[in-house]
């Protein structure tokens, strides 16, 4: 089953507002050029928990952990929204 | 008694522990030489210190630690500090060993080029480890990063059965200035020889003037620092800390700030450029910082909790290790809000569970063997040199 490219877009951005849970995120815009590290300053740890809700949501076997250790450390300096709902969308 | 050669790089971070280290090796008789930049450092050095300095022509011992944050911030320090410093600190420290002929060699654990020099020559090492970030495993995209750079370092140096994939860890001791309940419960280690001593504490830090007639000591005193290298980067963070501690009932703050704030601090805020940072701390009862290595063992060495505010480097590293050891509370540096600062200082303040917790960490810290204990193990391998793996 694949789900539609901008459905899990949203589920991404979701997830992201949901787990960072603070004030300024509710109205923060999130797209697909926003990174977690330089626009979001987000936290390994939160980045853990959102790929385990996406896990939960797309399928158990979302490598989320190879898609990582597979790029440069620019490109996960670079990392955005829009990279992981990508991945998520070839994969699941 | 020995000779021991002690190279560092020129980072007061660095440095300050090296240099209780060299005073307790120095009160048992032993014989010290330095290889540092002398141009940034020397001046700290003890009076008469014997000094090989290496700073050369080469522009690389100016070299300035780059400014970026999070992620990009570690691999530029390693990409565009560590490593041009590495390679161009070679020769003249290779030179500065031949000349002193040390029983051993005491090397910071981002001064890699003391560590080639001591496996080239054969000679036994410890490395000084100033933050425990250096020694957690972290994922694979990073480790295998760091592994290139450093066989392409080696590579230029070494003869290739020399090679290790890790030549900054040391075989025979690898001295650490904080304590496993904090740095090690929870978390995969590098594998080497571990040694936890504890805070070394530099009690020779230059004197700095502070208004201590200011303080009331009817009220709970703050310590907001951001350190020295992320003091002066922008204002946005210390304006949120001022409109959330203005005000703040029963509460006074001291910022390190840039003086140019001074003018619209609330009156129980107090911003000064510098500070006698231990002596304030000895009046805190909480600290808002980044999470620098120093600050964090400072302040729960005397039991005191923290919110903890990362920016770069090492510093969301040890963040998380004060959160995960229950003694403080997190605030997005680049982010936070008024509201939610005064929340987080509040629970940090209310809840009993973070000061108590700070306080099992402070005993802990304080039993730890300190500067002593480093001196105590650097001595025993100049006498006798084996490896402890």
């Amino acid at each position: 089953m694949t789900a539609p490219e901008g459905d899990i877009l949203a589920a991404v951005i979701e997830t992201i507002r949901t787990t960072i849970n603070e004030d300024w995120i509710e109205d923060f815009p999130i797209g697909p050029e926003t990174r977690f590290h330089d626009d979001l300053e987000l936290e390994s740890i939160e980045f853990v928990k959102i790929a385990d809700a996406m896990q939960a949501r797309f399928g158990k076997d979302l490598d989320i952990a190879g898609f990582l250790s597979g790029r440069s450390i620019q490109e996960l300096i670079d990392l955005s929204v829009g990279d992981l709902a990508g991945f998520i969308t070839v994969s699941a | 008694m020995a000779r021991i050669l002690i190279t560092v790089p020129p980072l007061i971070g660095h440095l300050n522990p090296a240099l209780a280290v060299a005073e307790a090796l120095t009160a048992h008789g032993h014989s010290l030489a330095w290889a540092v930049h002398a141009r940034q450092i020397g001046e700290a050095l003890p009076r008469g210190a014997h000094v090989f300095p290496l700073d050369g022509d080469d522009a690389a011992a100016d070299i300035a630690v780059p400014s970026a944050r999070g992620l990009e911030s570690v691999r530029l320090f390693f990409e565009d500090y560590t490593f041009p410093m590495a390679r161009a600190a070679l020769r003249p420290l290779e030179q500065a060993v031949r000349d002193f002929r040390p029983d051993v060699m005491v090397v910071d654990h981002q001064m890699p080029a003391g560590a080639l020099v001591a496996r080239k020559l054969g000679l036994p090492w410890v490395s000084l480890v100033t933050t425990t970030a250096s020694i957690q495993l972290t994922s694979p995209t990073i480790d295998a990063w760091v592994a290139a750079q450093f066989a392409e370092l080696q590579s230029s140096y070494l003869p290739q059965q020399m090679i290790v994939e890790r030549p900054d860890f040391s075989p025979y001791r690898m001295i650490v200035f904080s304590i496993q309940m904090l740095a090690g419960n929870a978390r995969a280690l590098v594998d080497a020889p571990y040694l936890f001593v504890g805070p070394a504490q530099a009690e020779f830090r230059r004197q700095v003037d502070f208004p201590w007639g200011w303080l009331d000591h009817d009220l709970r005193l703050i310590l907001v620092t951001l350190g020295t290298i992320s003091r002066d980067r922008d204002t946005r963070f210390f304006e949120v800390m001022m409109e959330a501690l203005g005000g703040f009932e029963g509460i006074q703050a001291v910022m390190v700030a840039p003086a140019a704030l001074a003018a619209r601090a609330p009156k129980n805020v107090l911003v000064r450029e510098r500070v006698p940072q231990l002596k304030l701390l000895d009046w805190s009862t909480a600290v808002i910082c980044h999470a620098g290595h120093n600050t964090v063992c400072e302040a729960l060495t005397r039991g005191i909790p923290l919110i903890v505010s990362p920016i770069r480097d090492d510093q969301p590293v040890i963040a998380r290790q004060v959160i995960d050891a229950g003694a403080g509370l997190f605030m997005r540096h680049g982010k936070v809000t008024v509201p939610t600062a005064r929340a987080t200082i509040e629970t940090l303040l209310n809840a009993s569970s973070f000061a108590a917790r700070a306080k099992n960490l402070g005993q802990a810290l304080r039993a730890a063997p300190g500067a002593a204990g480093a001196a105590s193990a650097i001595a025993s391998i100049a006498a006798g040199g084996k490896r402890a793996a």
